[in-house]
């Protein structure tokens, strides 16, 4: 008990702070893929919604074979595919040689572009959800069409689809695992090679489930604060009103 | 309206107003004209084109054709699936921006409060001062009795409040003319009344107005001229005594009969 606390310590022996920084490392890179997935979400939410029908077309299109490929294979698709096109542009312009490119960058865009098909849906279902009247209402004033989408659908629509946004963001957090395979020193990454170099795999994957309910429950009590507040005054709460 | 005394500007105009839903013809050639201080109502059984008819007005339906005019801005339609030019579209948003449309289900905004949802036009559309905004806003909610109410969500009022305060909201926005499409068909009968006296006071305050309402006694009461509908065309026109009490058309005389049921 007391070798496992000096392990997990962030003493000269212990690996405290390498967990620390990788823990941090699956919240940046779950951050920037959930951002990346949530612009890519909301152009193909608008493309189905308002789009002109050829982008209507390519986001059904997205979304199809996004759900239809393994995750796995997107960012094998993104940073080896991506680190050969890269090399070959470069060598266009006289470099010699491999080019490495960032996991961090490449598993972010790769993970993003999963959540984002999924992200697109939660937020269609949102836009939908909301009272046309509200929207003829706003028309009416003559409120130009961004405004009206800063100031009267973005807040409903975002009201609704903070549920889904919030399962969305548990989800990136758990793929972000994924983008180890590219060599990112992300949670799974530093547990697996303290497990290698301690021989204490149970331990170590032990404290590395400890790290994502950790980021999971602590970002989902975040969610469920903002579900809380947007909810001020609407009409769910009045239980049998 | 007195032929004799200076003819006040006009404030709404529609001319040969023609809408049709694929192949339904809603509007067959609808003229009218409001004046300033005029209360016209609208009257007609359902489906005779009456909310088309006001929808038309702000473009929330686009006309086939005829001529549509709030205060300075007119916009002319020449055919169905007109494409519109930029300059038309700001044509349409300045005259939109001179009206102010009252609907049968509200649509108050469900994220605002009752102050926000009033303030929401003048700030951000009009861009006018928020402290002015804010003052103008409140008294506007004093006006329609809601004055306590100001930080309510609309989800938390009823139905004649959140009507009162979308009256309030319409208001805001300074317009020369306020267009009601059947204000009080949403309400419990016990609620009706409170909406019917706010929109008499405005009518007594000289508010220029159109109503499309089936409150045929209250419609006597607050107009100046009435319109009866008729699949599509203007069938009866006049002063109310005359369009609720002897009109010419045998049709018209028949449906206000009908709609008349007990004197309140
Ligand atoms: N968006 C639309 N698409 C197709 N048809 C429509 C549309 N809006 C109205 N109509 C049709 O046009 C006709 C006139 O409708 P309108 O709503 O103007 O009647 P109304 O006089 O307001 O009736 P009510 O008293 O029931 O409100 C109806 O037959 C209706 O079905
Ligand atoms: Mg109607």
């Amino acid at each position: 008990m007391g070798e496992a606390f000096t392990l997990l310590g962030f003493g000269p022996e212990g690996w405290g702070h390498a967990l620390l920084t990788a823990g941090l490392t699956t919240l940046a890179v779950s951050a920037c893929a959930f951002a990346c997935g949530l612009v890519l979400g909301t152009l193909c939410a608008w493309a189905k919604i308002a789009g002109p029908p050829v982008l209507r077309r390519a986001a059904d299109i997205y979304g199809v074979v996004l759900r239809g490929i393994p995750d796995l294979l997107v960012i094998y698709l993104f940073y080896f595919g991506g680190r050969q096109i890269v090399t070959a542009i470069a060598n266009q312009f006289g470099h010699t040689g491999p080019v490495e490119i960032s996991g961090f960058v490449a598993g972010s865009l790769a993970i993003g572009l999963i959540s984002g098909a999924a992200q697109a849906e939660v937020l269609r279902g949102a836009f939908h959800a909301i009272p046309p009247g509200t929207l003829e209402a706003a028309r009416v004033t003559g409120m130009r069409r961004w405004t009206m989408f800063r100031r009267i659908i973005a807040p409903q629509a975002l009201r609704t689809a903070l549920p889904g946004l919030g399962n969305q963001w548990q989800s990136v957090i758990k793929e972000s695992a994924l983008v180890s395979v590219t060599g990112l020193v992300e949670t799974l990454r530093a547990v697996s090679v303290a497990a290698n170099s301690t021989e204490l795999p149970f331990l170590f994957f032990l404290a590395g489930g400890a790290i994502y309910l950790a980021i999971t429950t602590v970002s989902g009590l975040v969610f469920r604060i903002a579900e809380w507040r947007a909810m001020r005054g609407q009409p769910a709460m009045r239980v049998g009103g | 309206m007195n032929p004799t005394t200076v003819r006040t500007p006009t404030t709404v105009r529609l001319a040969n107003i023609h809408k049709s839903f694929g192949r339904q013809e809603v509007l067959r050639g609808i003229d009218l004209e409001a004046r300033d201080g005029d209360v016209i109502s609208i009257i007609g059984s359902s489906g005779s084109g009456k909310s088309t008819l006001l929808r038309c007005i702000p473009f929330l339906e686009i006309p086939d054709q005829g001529e549509v005019t709030v205060g300075d801005e007119t916009i002319v339609l020449t055919g169905a699936g007109h494409r519109f030019s930029r300059a038309e579209r700001q044509k349409i948003r300045r005259l939109r921006g001179q009206i102010g449309f009252v609907f049968q289900s509200f649509n108050l905004w469900p994220h605002m409060t009752a102050l926000q949802n009033v303030m929401e036009v003048p700030l951000h559309v009009q861009g006018r001062p928020r402290a002015e905004c804010r003052e103008e806003a409140e008294a506007m909610l004093a006006k329609v009795g809601l004055a306590d109410k100001r930080d309510a969500w609309p989800a938390h009022l009823s139905g004649g409040q959140q009507q009162r305060v979308a009256i309030a909201r319409a208001l805001a926005s300074r317009p020369r003319a306020l267009l009601f499409d059947e204000p009080t068909s949403a309400l419990d009968p016990e609620l009706v009344g409170e909406v019917l006296r706010v929109i008499r006071a405005l009518a007594e305050e000289g508010r220029t107005m159109l109503i499309v309402t089936h409150e045929m006694a209250f419609a006597r009461e607050v107009s100046s001229h009435a319109i009866y509908l008729h699949e599509g065309r203007i069938e009866e026109a006049g002063p109310p005594q005359q369009v609720f009490l002897d009109p010419v058309s045998e049709r018209c005389r028949r449906f206000v009969r009908g709609q008349a049921g007990p004197v309140d």
